[in-house]
């Protein structure tokens, strides 16, 4: 059992050929061999040199020769399951089907104000609620819905976090590092029975702390899938040039693969794109910019040769720091398009501007964009009952119509999609209505949510129980480091 | 002559020519021209360099080549400063880096060349520098500003352990503190005891000012 997600019923956008994949792929091959990768764990660097990587320890570089390259990624699973605490709500990874998900935000955004804050206890609680309860969030990624609430030390926020989202939905989540927090909310999934990921953070270009790969192991070893990704900004920690982005990425992709797969051959592995063009004013991303697009259209033809699948992360943010037109287009734009690429999980839910805010509210908006582009990707069936040549034939031209057709009342639904939170009436109806926006829509929406919805499967008192002694724990566990 | 060679050191920081610099910077030691010329030319350089992207006209290619071709011929030009017993006039000197567990440079880069620009004498200690080189750095070079850089929510913790040791040593009275980088807030820098904090590397360098300016 597992979500429906969507399923692309036609070839994925290619926008390179053939033979200019080869030549990334070469390019690759010859970073990861000439140049090579840092990572600084002595214990993984002892693993690749023991299976015929050329290690220099001194400078915690590793070499990694092209066969053992290819050798790993054809150990790589192309599809799997990745297993929600309810089993209706597990994922199936891979081929042509697309999920979409919530992405972070550190903090929420005051709808009076626009400006951000730290969200309160009740708020982080209730943006999962409504997490829960859209149709098109079919998982939840790391630092989401917010980075923590109000009077959480930071060290504790992603395990709160995760307490919250494992108490308030039964969906797919995943949990990022920092400072051990992985020992902990490793135990919270296994406490509930849930799968997750890691992410696997390279630190552009070419380098690997000891903290990403560390906590990656951790996870390894106890059988979780790994997201591997992230990735440069053009003209700062990547080539200016695209192209040259693409190699570095698919350089520092591939060199954990290779230590994962030897480490525990045929451990599920996802790639994920998260690439910027780097702002030459101030130096940082550029979010909800289209070439974060293009280099999602590249880096789903090169995964898809090498038979991974692919999430793409860097089209779930707008530069715009509210809930406007520019977010709007921005987030419409680089969701549509990772998904004719064939990514197979998108992040989009709530992200507002960079990774600094998320609301539920803006969630609610996202879930009508994928409605749309979910819509798309199921394309159009073609055969002798959607050709309707009978109906047609029955009704004639004027004064025939369809309206009254069986034919019409069987197909309009599924054919056409549906937005909770769009204003599609005439415009007399508009304004004898009070004038109402897609926000206005979306607020009532939310309230409903919020009102109405509650958790398919709570958790039990003693998953509970656990829950809150691993809390207890870890909170002991970083007094004693002097962390809190 | 001399004046050529000034001319042509200044004109290497606009063309970003980092070689050209380092050669340039040798023959004026050679030929025994005044270091502290030397110096000044290239400040005025950086400072162009730092106002055209102030403006809006230069981007931060330019300014990080510029600083680039900077650092290139700074040694050499100190080593015969000192050599020569001369005394540079400055702003202040800074010691900057960006803490122990985070590797990003760009940030820090474009706040030191922004200080160099404005006068400072900057000591760039680089990335993932640890706190016990942050405090030797800051009593080696006897440092009136330390300006750390943290990128990562994991890395932002590495300020508060140096401001901590430069208190347990009874260093802090002797130096001011600021940080910045995209893990830090106003709120972040007061909770761990730093003199200030800005947003922007534009922003760094008037706080740097304001902040050497209360002392």
């Amino acid at each position: 059992m597992h979500r429906k997600g969507f399923v692309r019923r036609f070839k994925a956008l290619e926008i390179l050929t053939e033979d200019q994949i080869e030549e990334i792929h070469k390019a690759t091959l010859d970073v990861l061999w000439e140049t090579g990768i840092r990572i600084e764990h002595e214990g993984a660097l002892k693993v690749l040199e023991k299976n015929g990587c050329r290690v220099n320890y001194q400078g915690n570089q590793v070499y990694f020769p092209p066969r053992l390259v290819e050798e790993c990624l054809r150990n790589c699973p192309s599809q799997f399951q990745l297993t929600a605490r309810d089993p209706k709500d597990s994922l199936w990874v891979g081929d042509n089907r697309t999920y979409f998900g919530a992405a972070p935000g550190m903090t929420t955004v005051d709808l009076k104000t626009m400006e951000p804050r730290v969200p309160t206890r009740k708020e982080m609680y209730d943006a999962v609620t409504v997490l829960d309860a859209l149709e098109t969030v079919d998982y939840i990624m790391q630092y989401t819905p917010y980075f923590g609430f109000e009077g959480v030390p930071q060290v504790m926020a992603m395990i709160e976090t995760l307490a919250a989202k494992l108490r308030n939905s039964t969906k797919f989540t995943a949990e990022g590092y920092s400072n051990d927090c992985e020992i902990f909310t490793i135990q919270m999934f296994q406490a509930v029975g849930a799968d997750m990921f890691i992410s696997c953070l390279p630190s552009p270009p070419l380098t690997y702390h000891r903290g990403s790969i560390e906590a990656c192991l951790r996870a390894v070893e106890a059988g979780f899938a790994i997201k591997v990704g992230g990735g440069g900004m053009y003209g700062g920690t990547a080539p200016a040039t695209i192209a040259g982005a693409i190699v570095t990425n698919n350089a520092e992709l591939i060199a954990p693969i290779v230590l994962f797969q030897l480490i525990r051959p045929g451990t599920r592995i996802i790639v994920y794109n998260f690439n910027y063009p780097q702002n030459m004013r101030n130096g940082a991303p550029v979010f909800g910019a289209i070439e974060c697009s293009l280099h999602t259209a590249i880096f789903n033809q090169t995964w898809r040769r090498y038979g991974l699948p692919t999430w793409d992360d860097s089209g779930e943010f707008s530069s715009s720091k509210g809930i406007d037109f520019q977010l709007g287009y921005e987030k419409s734009m680089n969701t549509l398009l990772p998904a004719l690429c064939g990514g197979n999980g998108i992040s989009v839910h709530g992200a507002i501007f960079g990774e600094l805010t998320y609301h539920p509210f803006q969630a609610i908006l996202d879930d009508d964009i994928v409605g749309m582009i979910g819509r798309f990707l199921r394309g159009v069936e073609v055969n002798t009952e959607t050709l309707a040549i009978d109906v047609i034939k029955a009704v004639g031209p004027i004064p025939g119509h369809f309206l009254n057709r069986e034919h019409t009342q069987r197909w309009w639904k599924s054919e056409q999609f549906l937005p909770k939170a769009a204003d599609r009436l005439t415009y007399p109806e508009w304004k004898e209505k009070g004038k109402k926006s897609a926000l206005d829509y979306a607020r009532e929406r939310m309230r409903e949510i919020l009102e109405t919805h509650r958790v398919s499967l709570p958790l039990t008192p003693s998953q509970e129980e656990d829950i809150e002694r691993i809390i207890r724990e870890a909170r002991e566990y970083y007094v004693r480091k002097g962390l809190i | 002559m001399s004046t050529d060679l000034l001319d042509d050191l200044q004109k290497t920081i606009l063309t970003y020519a980092a070689e050209d610099a380092l050669k340039l910077a040798t023959r004026i030691v050679k030929e025994g021209i005044d270091p502290l010329e030397a110096l000044d030319a290239m400040t005025l350089g950086i400072r162009q360099v730092g106002d055209g992207f102030n403006k809006g006209e230069l981007w931060l290619p330019d300014l990080i080549r510029a600083s680039e071709a900077f650092q290139a011929a700074l040694p050499i030009l100190m080593e015969e400063l000192t050599r020569s017993g001369k005394e540079r006039k400055n702003s202040g000197v800074v010691v900057i880096g960006t803490v122990f567990g985070d590797i990003h440079n760009i940030g820090k880069d474009m706040v030191a060349t922004l200080l160099v620009a404005d006068g400072f004498v900057v000591q760039d200690l680089g990335v993932n520098v640890a706190a016990e080189r942050f405090i030797e750095a800051v009593k080696e070079h006897r440092a009136d500003l330390l300006a750390m850089s943290a990128l990562l929510s994991i890395s932002a913790p590495e300020q508060r352990k140096v401001i901590a040791a430069l208190q347990s040593i009874g260093l802090r009275d002797t130096v001011r503190v600021m940080v910045g980088g995209g893990a830090i807030t106003q709120e972040f820098a007061d909770t761990i005891g730093a003199d200030g904090y800005a947003a922007t590397a534009p922003l760094a360098t008037a706080l740097a000012k304001t902040l050497l300016d209360k002392r």
